[in-house]
């Protein structure tokens, strides 16, 4: 890329810093009045007011044309062609999270031949949260951090290009080339986006919760059961991760109170095993009020929906299994979601905004399980391959 | 002497996992306690964190860790240097 330049030209300078801010590299000819560059500059872009901006021999124009054609993609498609001119490599796809539904798209994209890159906070997602999983295909009883390994060295073996430990700040979406901002700084354009964020827990929202986290209030069972033997626990929800961080307290704890605003919603398979153990008592119908303790849970304030009565279990801990918020904060403004915040994706996780894909436990799709993010995973994956196909 | 870094964590969890395979890509010698088994060591962990109940906890240098933050452990980790 070559920049004609002449001093004193406000234009040129404000190319010069947007071209930079970008990572394009170029090349600066000052061409003063009458002087030979200035000659070659009208001759080749058929016009003598600086800057004149080139891209091998097609010239781009000033300023303004080259804002705009950056802001449409054009710009990096054009410089992509003419040699790789880029700081910034351009993806053809960047996934976002490498839970199961962001690591098995990178399969598939990888099998494309797609430029691929994941960048995600950890590796594994909320699988990493969860002790066994028995209902994944081809495996009858599987440990969970087993199943993140063997994940990960699949996308290892297909050389899959990832950043693991940072997160996604923002993203811009408008252009055809989206770009992806990190906490570290760091910035990445890719032709198309695979949103895989998944979900985060979904807390209480009660007084006490936020500021004992770590301190008697949990929302990983089976990392943080093992710190309870012996204690009095209340488990909140009546879902089946609630009946499983019952599960996983039953031999440690001395007492178990589950607390759930709705009658029991879990499997019976679940509620059997849970039902069966005189260490348990169900509050049903109840909701947490209050979380009590200083440095440390002495205790959970719970009330009656039918009666109002109010009263406090005396518990060493608290584990929150209410269910799971999707992570798609970053996106409110340009995808759509729903009203829990879910983005909407269609039957082939397209999300509406072309080039940008959903898949997993963040979209809309029903079932929030490993082998569904798997195959949601693969579908983002096809689709935005089919775009890029239909790009070119 | 105990080991300039330590981590506490149960076989459960995974992040304490993630966190040990971290420390070990970036070839830092860590001694590792399951807190589960190791009663001792549990009970140094609460004492050091003035009564957490949750895992992992690392110790580095003089500062204590509750959790896994890449970017905390890899500042805390400065004072290896
Ligand atoms: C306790 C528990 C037990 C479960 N048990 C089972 C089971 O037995 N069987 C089963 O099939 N399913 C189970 N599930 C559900 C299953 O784990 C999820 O459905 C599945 O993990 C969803 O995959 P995902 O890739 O869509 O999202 P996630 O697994 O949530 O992964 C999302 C990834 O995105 C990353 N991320 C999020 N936001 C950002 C950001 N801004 N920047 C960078 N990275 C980001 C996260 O760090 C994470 O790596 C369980 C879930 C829980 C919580």
């Amino acid at each position: 890329m070559v920049v004609y330049t002449i001093e004193g030209c406000p234009f040129c300078e404000k190319a010069k810093l947007f071209l930079k801010e970008k990572g394009v590299r170029f090349k600066e000819i000052p061409a003063p009045f009458g002087s030979s560059e200035w000659k070659q500059m009208k001759e080749k872009t058929g016009s003598s007011s600086w800057p004149q901006i080139l891209i091998g021999d097609s010239t781009v124009g000033g300023y303004l044309d080259l804002v705009s054609m950056e802001a449409t993609g054009e710009l990096y498609e054009r410089l992509n062609i003419e040699g790789r001119m880029l700081d910034t490599p351009l993806y053809d796809v960047i996934i976002l999270g490498a839970g199961p539904a962001g690591l098995s798209a990178a399969i598939y994209t990888i099998r494309k031949v797609l430029k691929t890159l994941i960048i995600s906070k950890d590796l594994g997602g909320q699988v990493t949260w969860t002790s066994d999983v028995e209902n994944y295909l081809g495996f009858s009883h599987v440990n969970a951090s087993d199943l993140v390994a063997r994940f990960e060295d699949h996308v290892k073996a297909f050389g899959v290009e990832k950043i693991i430990g940072v997160e996604v700040e923002s993203v811009d979406l408008a252009g055809k080339i989206k770009k992806v901002y990190t906490d570290d700084g760091r910035s990445f354009l890719g032709k198309t986006l695979i949103v895989a964020t998944g979900g985060r827990h979904r807390p209480m929202n009660v007084f006490g919760e936020r500021e004992l986290v770590g301190r008697g209030v949990s929302y990983c069972s089976t990392c943080d059961a093992p710190l309870y033997e012996g204690s009095a626990v209340a488990v909140i929800g009546g879902g089946n991760s609630a009946m499983e961080a019952v599960l996983d307290l039953m031999s440690l704890a001395s007492r178990i109170f589950v607390v759930s605003t709705t009658p029991l919603t879990a499997d019976p398979i679940y509620q059997g095993k849970v039902k069966k153990s005189p260490k348990v008592e169900f509050f049903l119908e109840y909701e947490p009020s209050k979380v009590i303790g200083d440095t440390v849970v002495e205790g959970l304030e719970i009330r009656s929906l039918k009666t109002g009565e109010v009263c406090t279990l005396e518990v060493e801990g608290i584990f929150v299994e209410i269910g799971i918020m999707p992570n798609s904060s970053i996106f409110i403004d340009t995808l759509a979601t729903n009203s829990t915040g879910e983005i909407l994706v269609d039957s082939e996780c397209r999300t509406g905004v072309a080039g940008v894909f959903a898949c997993g436990d963040v979209t809309t799709v029903r079932y929030k399980q490993v082998v569904v993010a798997v195959g949601e995973g693969a579908k983002a994956a096809l689709s935005a391959y089919n775009y890029l196909i239909n790009q070119r | 002497m105990s080991s300039k870094v330590r981590i506490f964590t149960t076989p459960g969890c995974g992040y304490c996992s993630q966190a040990k395979q971290f420390l070990t890509e970036k070839g830092v010698e860590f001694e590792a306690f399951d807190v589960s088994s190791d009663k001792d060591a549990m009970q140094e962990m609460r004492k050091m964190t003035g009564g957490a109940r949750s895992v992992p906890v690392i110790a580095v240098c003089d500062k204590v860790l509750i959790g896994f933050d890449r970017t905390e452990l890899e500042n805390a980790l400065k004072c290896l240097e």
